[in-house]
């Protein structure tokens, strides 16, 4: 905490001078490739290695390392011909290069950036606004705008602004609510306010939590049992959310709030991590433009670090250091590579984008995962399972299974049946990467609902057809499609060796058929296709 | 007799065989032949090929001690002072009428006359008292027995602690059923095998949503008997190349869910989700809304040997904030109480009818109460200091109210901690309220908070 004091007189410090608000001075240096990036990742982890004596584990194979990047970033396993293609090149950049393609190419037909930036929408929407709140549903309606932030790549802290000085229209009672005005491109970031809960004390928790992993909303109606936040911090934050949003032209005492209504108990704006509040908000600022300033500030010690640390997971499976959420309470040792990655970050220009692409490119990304979670906890030296996002799920059988994507074939997509399936799936979605949810609905439903009733049925499925009517491949080639086509390997030998032996056990034709839909249908609902290794 | 060996000397072949092997395997709990029955009655089409069934049919699935648990659960913090702890007479009272129960002395809400009824297998706790006021934290802390904040110990839900003790890892059925649940507490350490199936009602099927049906549980109609099975076994065979010895818990929760989901389509559920099935007459008695038809769902559970099932009343028509009444308390709660009360009492007399009373305990909670003092909104604040929660059926001695707060409803006398419900609700239940479940970290964690001891007086 004496740390972050330090810092935060810093920061204090730079609010009343002019020089607040602009990029810092080393993005003139020469700037670092995200390939640079990912060697300096490397070697900050291979220092961690030398000094622990761990072991980090080989990287995984070019179709493990293919299907983890496509779910990751196109939010969607990839085709047996996207994958055939991969396994093919014989270039020694080939996976440093797919990860730019994906992330920056958005030529037609696939559209790599765009599917990237709407994936990476849905991971921030779930971050910013939980499965489990209340207003997890209407956070959805954040997406576009999120969508073309990512696609824009805008600088995060811009981002963060964005968000932060938005005004949510004040609502007329009885009102038919508006939709933002057209003008304001925007106007749709106060989606995220809506979903929280527009109250000053909803606000402050929200912000702080996703914006500086600081979670103080137990400090709201008392000192917080484990971390050192009080009610002052607590509402000393809600009060920057109480006024009208007005910026007047002489400096003005700083905003109050009324925690309790009965006692009459009032706070003062004030920032975390400061002794005091506030002491006056400038002139021509609104006080909640002091407080954007100060939250996406270089110098705040948990900005950067924060969505740095939510980028490792949300890639990695895990943090960086600590719980995303509780970032005050990891020690400074702790955090060392992630405030130091986060410098670098500040360094780019707050570049999501070359973040991303750093982190996928570099050797720690390729580990693979672990059957024993102890290895995972320890030293990095593994990554965890991570467990897809209802989203993801749909849109991975949608590839395997050859779903018609085009409007005019009403697909899944356009027909209702992709919104039910994500809805039942969001029942029971994961709260973090590596926890799976999933309960007996969601498995009766990939077990027996209609998707995979269609998908397979002889008549109805493309990709089972499309193997079985081919009249060129042998049993064990047919095998290896759906293997491919499903979880985006080969099947090992003891597993052909088993679908074989129950292929040729069938009595006819009809049967012989049959059994390559039970196959699918098996790898559909297996683990390995709703865990992403 | 033993189920194990029942299991063991039944050969499997095909139901009606087994119905007839058993009927010279005497005697049988009421609860065994109703599973016998039933697998008659499940006919062909799922049942004559696994050995499960024949446990199943065998009465395996009964829970371990023959005893089951129903929450009503009631989203938001129901009023005490409007439902169970009246004060005629004083400013905190507000317009309600007090009635008479079937209980000599006990007195309830005139708009609980149903429940007045029952009240000899009723007993109110009019003094509980607790420290958390706000709704999440509250429910987590009347929902697993532990203060959110304590430690960070993942504590399992009420559910789940009481699916690991009276439940069998051999029924058809999860051992913990969560109707419409609004605000979720999960297995926590005790893991996926206790997790429950939630029945949300979030369906695009008005119909399925109005009957809380499970849905999907029938597979496609071009799948056969044999082809389902080997589908099946195809299944099992990768999830194990995939898992083998893995001991990560999204992949333990994975197979959990699976074989759980599994199950339920190889025996149907035994039609436990089928509401049609029930006399029309008896589902309007339980009240055709989503929680007047949960409770009958909830009979079914418990009847087919299910040890935990959570219903919540979380909405009426006209409400929508369920319990939460900061104003128009008085409208809100009659509205609710309307829709609580044939439900509640059918759920009673249909049990005791049934034989099940004896054996099935049902708790009537919410997160806390409302204060005794009304608002200038006509509405109720948050309240946990002195509330009533109703405790009924197996262990417990009703027609009594235990303890009392006070003429203004402020204070509590014969205070109840959470911890005593807990030790209270595991004593009814026959579940040592001592006993303790080991953490992922070694740690020996109590179904019971510390310092809870089970109230005697509430104890038949």
């Amino acid at each position: 905490m004496a740390r972050g004091l330090a810092i935060a007189i810093a920061v204090l410090g730079a609010l009343v001078s002019t020089a607040f608000g602009q990029r810092p001075a080393a993005a003139s240096a020469p700037r670092m490739t995200s390939q640079e990036l990912a060697e300096w990742i490397d070697a900050r982890f291979a220092e961690q290695y030398r000094q622990t004596g761990l072991e980090p584990a080989a990287a995984v194979d070019d179709a493990t390392f293919l299907r983890r990047l496509f779910l990751d970033l196109q939010g969607r396993i990839p085709t047996v011909a996207q994958l055939r293609d991969f396994l093919a090149d014989q270039g020694s950049l080939k996976r440093p290069n797919y990860v730019e393609r994906l992330v920056n190419a958005d030529e037609r037909p696939d559209r790599f950036a765009r599917r990237t930036a709407e994936h990476q929408s849905r991971v921030w929407r779930r971050m910013m606004v939980p499965a489990s709140a209340p207003g997890a549903a209407m956070a959805v309606q954040l997406e576009p705008w999120l969508t073309r932030q990512f696609a824009a790549n805008t600088p995060y802290d811009e981002f963060a602004r964005k968000l932060l000085l938005v005004s949510l229209p004040r609502p007329i009672a009885g009102a038919v609510p508006q939709p933002p005005p057209v003008s304001d491109s925007d106007a749709a970031a106060a989606v995220f306010q809506r979903a929280v809960g527009a109250q000053p004390e909803n606000l402050a928790s929200a912000y702080v939590r996703v914006f500086l992993g600081v979670r103080l909303n137990c400090a709201q109606c008392h000192d917080h049992p484990f971390t050192d936040w009080k009610r002052d911090d607590f509402w000393g934050i809600a009060a920057f959310f109480s006024g009208d949003g007005a910026k007047p032209a002489a400096p003005q005492p700083p905003p109050t709030i009324v925690a309790d209504s009965t006692s009459g108990l009032a706070f003062s704006a004030k920032l975390l991590w400061a002794e005091k509040p506030l002491e006056q908000t400038p002139a021509g600022k609104s006080p909640r433009d002091v407080l954007a300033e100060w939250m996406t500030s270089p110098a705040n010690p948990n900005f950067a670090a924060t969505v740095v640390n939510r980028t490792w997971q949300y890639l990695c499976g895990r943090g960086l250091a600590g719980s995303v959420d509780d970032l005050d309470r990891v020690s400074p040792q702790e955090r060392q590579v992630l405030d130091d990655l986060a410098k670098l970050f500040v360094e780019s220009g707050f570049d999501l984008r070359w973040l991303i692409m750093g982190i996928c490119q570099s050797r720690v990304y390729q580990q693979p995962y672990s059957n024993d979670p102890a290895n995972e906890a320890e030293g990095f030296t593994h990554r965890p399972l991570k467990t897809l996002l209802p989203e993801q799920v749909f849109d991975s059988l949608e590839q395997a299974l050859g779903l018609p994507v085009a409007k005019a074939d009403n697909g899944p997509r356009f027909n209702g049946l992709r919104d039910q399936f994500v809805a039942r799936m969001n029942e029971a979605a994961p709260e973090s990467p590596a926890d799976y949810k999933g309960g007996i609905p969601q498995a009766l439903m990939l077990m027996n609902g209609q998707l995979t009733a269609d998908a397979t049925n002889l008549d109805s499925s493309r990709t089972l057809r499309a193997v079985v009517e081919a009249p060129f491949l042998k049993p064990e080639e047919k095998i290896e499609t759906l293997y491919l086509a499903a979880l985006t390997r080969k099947p090992a030998p003891q597993e052909l060796e088993f679908l074989l032996d129950y292929y040729r056990r069938q009595p006819g034709e009809q049967e012989r058929k049959q059994a390559f839909a039970q196959m699918l249908w098996g790898l559909l609902n297996s683990p390995e296709f709703v865990l992403s290794r | 007799m033993s189920a194990r060996r029942l299991r063991l000397s039944v050969p499997v072949r095909h139901p009606a065989a087994d119905a007839a092997a058993s009927r010279f395997i005497a005697p049988f709990s009421r609860r065994e032949l109703f599973g016998l029955g039933l697998a008659g009655a499940l006919g062909v089409s799922y049942s004559g090929w696994l050995p499960r069934l024949a446990a199943a049919a065998a009465g395996k699935a009964a829970a371990k001690q023959g005893k089951s648990c129903i929450l009503l659960w009631m989203n938001g913090g129901p009023s005490q002072t409007d439902t169970f702890d009246l004060k005629p007479g004083h400013a905190n009272g507000g317009p309600f009428k007090e009635i008479a129960t079937a209980a000599p002395g006990v007195r309830i809400s005139e708009h609980l006359p149903g429940i007045a009824q029952q009240m000899n297998d009723l007993a109110i706790i009019r003094s509980l008292s607790t420290k958390e006021g706000e709704h999440g934290l509250a429910t987590r802390l009347m929902l697993t027995g532990y203060a959110a904040q304590q430690a960070a110990v993942r504590y399992p839900s009420l559910g789940s602690l009481l699916a690991k003790e009276l439940g069998s890892d051999e029924s058809d059925l999860p051992n913990f059923i969560s109707l419409s649940p609004f605000r979720m507490v999960d297995a926590g350490f005790l893991g996926p095998n206790y997790a429950p199936l939630t029945v949300s009602g979030a369906s695009n099927d008005p119909n399925t949503r109005a009957n809380l049906a499970l849905e999907d549980l029938v597979p496609p109609r071009d799948r056969g008997d044999a082809a389902l099975k080997d589908q099946f076994d195809i299944l099992r065979f990768m999830t194990r190349q995939f898992d083998e010895n893995s001991s990560a818990e999204a992949v333990q929760a994975h197979r959990a869910s699976y074989a759980k989901a599994m199950r339920m389509v190889e025996t149907q559920a035994r039609k436990a989700f089928e509401l049609d099935q029930e006399p029309a007459e008896l589902r309007d008695a339980y009240g055709r809304n989503r929680f007047g038809q949960g409770c009958l769902l909830a009979r079914r559970l418990v009847e087919r040997g299910v040890a935990f099932v959570e219903v919540t009343l979380a909405g009426a028509p006209g409400n929508v904030a369920g319990w939460d009444t900061h104003a128009d308390n008085f409208n809100q709660v009659k509205t609710l109480s309307q829709t609580l009360d044939p439900a509640w009492a059918t759920l009673m007399k249909d049990l005791r009818d049934r034989g099940l009373l004896s054996s099935t305990l049902v708790v009537w909670m919410g997160e806390f109460g409302r204060t005794p003092k009304i608002n200038p909104n006509g509405g109720r604040d948050h309240f946990p200091m002195a509330w009533s929660v109703v405790l009924g059926g197996a262990g417990i001695r009703g027609g009594q109210a235990f303890g009392a707060s006070g003429a203004d409803g402020l204070t509590p006398e014969r205070a109840v901690s959470v911890a005593s419900l807990y030790a209270t609700i595991c004593a009814a239940l026959g579940v040592d309220p001592k006993k303790e479940n080991i953490s992922p970290e070694g740690r020996p964690i109590g179904l019971v908070d510390r310092g809870g001891e089970p109230i005697k007086e509430l104890l038949s």
